[in-house]
Order: structure tokens, then sequence, then C-alpha cells
């Protein structure tokens, strides 16, 4: 690192971009009443809100530097593809500074500059140029992208004669062959079948750890939590939280599941507490103790006194367990208050997880009521396995009867 | 470090200035892209050609049927005035024919060009002036193919090359300056307002009649003759009839003394009003195109 300015580097400083709902005007016809009005000085001035606007972010700041790579989760409509348009200068901010020193590389909707009546051959050239490659560079790329798309037979071809998948893999390969200096990935990561997904997957991680800072929007929570160093939670344009994609993935299944529960529904049941009785941390294969509290309305049958025990894993997201506390054996009081222990054996990979309650209601299948979490840290222990679940194998060698060689 | 082709390096920000933003147009867009502006010229031009019945014959179709329809016109003309169609008047349509077609065409594909390329403006950044400005140059190929087939079509309609017809080169650049600075603008409009590809439609359909295509603008006597010169195309195009058909120098005037008194066909002062048009509009155009492009993807 020679000089540290001039190192490729991604800044976003307090960056707020303001959108308008409804329709902007589209004619002629529309224009003149709204000049008229502007002149008059009835409109607000332009970095203001004013009736139909919003902001679709709102002071966003963050960095990033070689070797670091941001993911940036949150849920629909927070502002994600928002950023990623500011990034890639599609949009520029109402307010605030956004930069990328160096040339970027987005894989971001990687074929849309196709045009059908070209072959594939054309189209690699044409999408190339859009994307900033200089032909000669095209040129030396030609043959490994179209290998990499795995369409050589096909290059000559007409685009609009290849199958979605085809063309995806071939968009893909053309964004995948840009040498970059920064990197901002939208969710292009399921491109192709799976062993295509695979391949992409392992060329995004390829250049991800290259050491070129690196802009990761996704949904796929898995993805940010193997990709990213550290993570941005967005909630409606705003940061909401920012460490490690963990904490930011723990704070984003938190806020999802206190989301919306079931508005109009009552429940015979409400939660206190919950809290992790065995010492932490958890080894991989041991049982842990929890002990919740609560209470239950009285007069209620008794599947409205039921409630959901799940516990996922907090890196990726995923739901690994879910049981009523009927399954668990937990048969629970006519009314009052309760406390119940909970043991759960804990046959699953090192990592983070997290216990939550909830009231589940079948009928319209959505929580009625969130109850409170808690996480546990499982580290390596007795159990020596790969993949994220234990399943307690037994394997013994069977013995060769004669019977069952004659029988071939 | 000619790899920095894509450097996107944004300024802090300064006060606008006119000579900034046109620096910022030619060099760090229009220079830096101008591969993109040759691959989509390129795919322009290839799709126009693919699966196409006519071929080449579609590029020199256009500008024969303006003839056709001129003979047509000016033939009435003569026959109510008792006279014949000379052959250097349908040279003089078909020199003039030629560039018109190219406006008409250039603007047509350029006002969609933005809202045609939808995905593209509102998912990759590129500079967004290569594409009303490839279009044109899409359509300058058409009639590179067409001018050649004028080019040796008119010694058979009794021209004959002099040296003045070495004004040609410059009076093409300076259609091609109108044409890419009405591309740019309309473009532009379109994306903004979609009632002006109908507004443009409509002007090019009866455009013909006020630009000096199928009839000279002395034809209209001495006023008639400046007010129709006020065409910014008009200037450029009688500029090309009188150096290649008539053998004019451009320099000179040329006034005509008819029986309703003289008429001032050309001046040199003509050849000024339309070169300012071509430069002042592309420069206008583009700064118009430059400072409203940070908001084409969002009223796309």
């Amino acid at each position: 690192m020679s000089d540290l300015t001039d190192a490729p580097r991604i800044e976003f400083d307090h960056v707020w971009k303001k959108f308008a709902r409804g329709e902007l005007h589209d004619s002629l016809r529309d224009l003149v009443p709204a000049t008229v009005r502007r002149l008059a000085g009835r409109m607000p001035p332009r970095d203001e809100l004013s009736g139909e606007e919003f902001w679709a972010v709102s002071d966003v700041s963050f960095e990033v530097g070689p070797g670091e790579a941001l993911g940036i989760l949150g849920p629909n409509g927070a502002g994600k593809s928002t950023i990623l348009k500011l990034l890639t200068r599609i949009l520029v901010p109402t307010r605030g500074q956004c930069s990328i020193t160096g040339r970027a590389g987005a894989l971001i909707e990687v074929a849309a500059g196709f045009h059908p009546d070209l072959t594939g051959r054309e189209n690699v050239f044409l999408q190339g140029a859009i994307l900033g490659m200089k032909r000669r560079e095209i040129r030396s790329r030609f043959d490994e992208i179209v290998s990499f798309a795995e369409i050589e037979a096909f290059i000559d071809t007409p685009v609009k004669r290849y199958s979605n998948g085809m063309n995806a893999r071939l968009g893909f390969a053309i964004a995948a062959h840009i040498s970059p200096d920064v990197l901002v990935i939208d969710e292009v990561l399921s491109v192709g079948d799976l062993r295509f997904q695979q391949k992409a997957f392992d060329r995004i991680q390829e250049m991800c750890t290259s050491g070129i800072p690196v802009v990761l929007v996704s949904h796929q929570l898995e993805r940010i939590a193997s990709l990213c160093t550290h993570a941005l939670l967005l909630e409606r344009g705003r940061v909401a939280k920012r460490g490690t994609p963990t904490e930011c993935i723990e704070a984003y299944l938190e806020s999802s599941r206190n989301g919306d529960p079931g508005a109009g529904h009552t429940s015979g049941l409400t939660f206190d507490a919950l809290s992790l009785e065995s010492p932490l941390p958890v080894r991989s294969g041991e049982r842990a103790h929890f002990r919740l509290s609560g209470a239950v309305a009285h007069g209620g049958d008794e599947a409205s006194r039921d409630f959901t025990l799940r516990v996922r894993a907090l890196s990726t997201g995923r739901l690994i367990f879910s049981a009523s506390a009927q399954d668990c054996g937990a048969s629970m009081p006519a009314g009052g208050p309760f406390e119940v222990d909970v043991e759960l054996q804990f046959n699953v990979a090192p990592g983070v997880y997290g216990l939550e309650l909830a009231v589940w209601d079948a009928e319209t299948r959505r929580d009625v009521v969130s109850g409170p979490g808690v996480t546990v840290q499982v580290e390596t222990g007795a159990l020596t396995f790969s993949g994220t679940s234990h399943l307690l194998p037994r394997a013994r060698v069977l013995p060769v009867t004669k019977a069952a060689g004659a029988s071939r | 470090m000619s790899d920095l082709v894509l450097a996107r390096d944004v300024p802090p920000p300064q006060r606008r200035s006119l000579l900034r933003d046109l620096r910022e147009i030619a060099v760090d867009e229009l220079w830096k892209y101008r591969e993109l502006l040759y691959e989509l010229t390129l795919r322009d031009v290839r799709i126009r050609y693919k699966q196409a019945v006519m071929g080449f014959a579609w590029a020199i179709l256009m500008p024969t049927l303006i003839v056709a329809a001129g003979t047509l016109v000016r033939f009435a003309m003569a026959y109510m005035s008792g006279g014949h169609v000379a052959r250097d008047v349908i040279a003089g349509m078909a020199v003039k024919a030629l560039p018109w077609a190219f406006f008409v065409g250039a603007i047509g594909f350029a006002t969609s060009s933005l809202t045609g390329n939808l995905p593209l403006v509102s998912k990759i950044y590129f500079p967004r002036e290569v594409l009303p400005l490839s279009a044109t140059f899409a359509q300058s190929f058409d009639s590179t193919i067409g001018a050649i087939t004028v080019g040796v079509a008119l010694p058979f309609l009794g021209v004959h090359y002099g040296l003045t017809a070495l004004w040609v080169p410059l009076l093409a650049v300076l259609i091609f300056c109108v044409t890419a600075g009405a591309a740019l603008f309309l473009g532009c409009a379109n994306l903004f307002f979609r009632d002006v590809k109908y507004i443009v439609q409509v002007l090019l359909t009866f455009g013909i009649f006020f630009t000096p295509v199928f009839f000279e603008p002395r034809m209209f006597g001495p006023l008639g003759a400046r007010l129709m010169m006020l065409n910014p195309l008009a200037p450029l195009l009688e500029g090309l009839r009188l150096s290649v058909v008539e053998g004019h120098n451009l320099l000179e005037p040329l006034v005509l003394v008819g029986n309703k008194g003289a008429v001032v066909a050309w001046s040199p002062w003509y050849l000024a009003y339309g070169a300012t048009w071509a430069v002042v509009g592309l420069i206008v155009s583009m700064l118009v195109f430059h400072r409203t492009e940070g908001k084409f993807a969002e009223y796309v």
C-alpha cells in the first residue's frame, strides 16, 4: 500500500435519496402547471420533501476499503437496491456524497444489454463495452467467457434462441470477467442450474477474497455470512445496525420476527422471560437447559395454550428445528403463571444459534405472539462431524454370507 | 494506466460551469466510452440489416421515394406553367433528399433511443449520450451508402463535379451536427415526456414542406426566400445543391433577377447562419442532456 488515498475504495458519505410516490409528470401537458407552481414559489426547495415524496435512503454512511466486504441486508423496500443504484451511478444522491475510487465492476442484472437479434459473440462485445471494457480486453478474454458460460456450441446463434439459463450464464460470465478495482454485487447468485450456481458462487468468492473492496446486497443470509467481513442492516432507508455479519443477521431476524405479529389476534398465552441456564459456550453434542416463564389466561382450550420452540442458525438465518411445547412433552396449566424448563441437545456444528419462542396460529399460518429469544454459542465438542447437524449415526460392518455371494 | 477507463472518481462538488460540463461530456464520457459508441452503432446497423429482405437497398429506398415524390410535384408545377422538368432539377432534389432522409431517420430512431433501451438505462451506468448519438451514427452509415449511390448517379443527370464540390464535407459535418443536436435534445425530452415522440412524428411528416427539398427558396420571392432560409437545415441543403449541381462557390452571393424582381438565392451569411445553428445547437443540447442525465433512471 504505497498511498492509502490511491487504494480503491467505496465511500458513502451521509447519503440521502428521495423518491416520489405516484406518477411523475409524463407528458408536456402536466409540466406546465408544475412549472408555474415552482415559479410561484409554492414548491419546496429540491432537497426537502414535498407532498408525495419520501426518503428511500436517509443518512446512510459507510466505507469499504481493500480486503473488506460489506454485506447489506434488510427487508424489501429498505433501500438496498437504491443504494446499489447510487453506488453504480445510475442514480444521483439528493444529498451527500457517494464515490468509488478505481474501476468499478457490477454484478447486477447481468444480461440487461443483450439484443435478441444479435448472436452470442456480438452480444459479448456489446455487453462488454457497456460494462466499460475495451475491445482488445474483451477479445483476450473471449474464450474464457464463452467456456465459463458453457455455450461454445451456440456462440454464433442469435441470443433470442437461447434458453433463459444460457442467457443468464452468458451475462454472468461477461460480468464476472471484468477485472474491477471494486466490486458491487446484487443478488445474481442464483443464476442457472445448481451446478452453475455453485460455479458462479465460487467465482464470486474468488473475486471477493482477492482483496478488492466489495459491497454485496442479498436476501440470502448464508451468502452474506460466508462472503462478508462486516454488514449493515437497513430498515426503511436508515442504518438500523452495523457490525459483523452474524450480529446484523441476528438483528435482522429479530426485527423480522417482531415485524408484524398478527394484529387483532388475542392469544391465551404471554411470555415474560427466557434464559439460558447452562454455562456458555455449549459444546457440540451437549445438552443445554433453558428456563422460560409466562402466564396463561383462564378459560382457553388446550390448543390456545400451546406455543412453538424454534432454533435458527444465526449465521444463515436458516430454521433448523421447530416443535410445539406439546411435542416436547410440556402440558401447560389451564391458567395462571407458568415456568418451563426446556432441555435441548445441540447435535449441531459449531456456530451461533438462536432459540425463539412464538405462539403460532395454524389457520393464518402466522405468529400471533412473538416471544423472547436467546443466543447460544456452540463450540467444538465431543461430536466430530462436518455438515450442519449430527444424525447420531451408527455403522457396523456386516459379515458377507455365502448365500449373498451366490445369489449374484 | 490505460486500464483506468472506468475510473469513476466523483469530483468534489463544484459550481457547474459551461466549460467544465463540456469537458466532462467530451473527455469523461464520450472519449472514454468511444468503444461503446462504436459497439452500439454497430449493433444498430447490424439489427437493421439482419433478417431484412431489402438489404442495402434499404439505404436508398427513402431518398429514392423522396426524389420520386419531388419529381411528381415539380412536374405538376412545370405543367401548369407550361415548361418541363429539367434534369438538373432532379439532380438538385437528389442531393437534398439524401440529407433530409438522414435527418428524418436519425431523429426517428434517436427520439426513442433512451426509452427503447429501458433495461440499460435503468440498470447499468454509462454516459447516456451514446444512445442518441449511436442512432445518429447508424443512420450516417445508411446515408453513406446513399451518398455513394447518388454520387455515381449524378453525372447521368448532367452534373459535372467542379472544385466547388469540396464544400460537401463541411456541409455534411454541419448537417450531422444539427441532427446530433436535435437527436440528443429530443431523445432526452422524450424520456421525460412521452408525447414528444408523437409531436416529432408529426413534425417530421410535414417538415419536408417547410424545408427546401422539392423546391428552391427563391421560388417564394425575396421575402419568402429569407423566411424559408430561417429553417436551420435550409441553408445547408441549399448549399449542397448550389455547390454540387450548380457549381457555385458558397463564399459568393448569388442574386437571380427574374420577371418579379431580384431574389437573393444565396449569401455567405446563410452559411454562417446554418453553421451557428449546428454548433450552438449541438452544445446547448449536450448541456441540457448532461444536466438532466442524473434523473434519467428515475423518470424512465
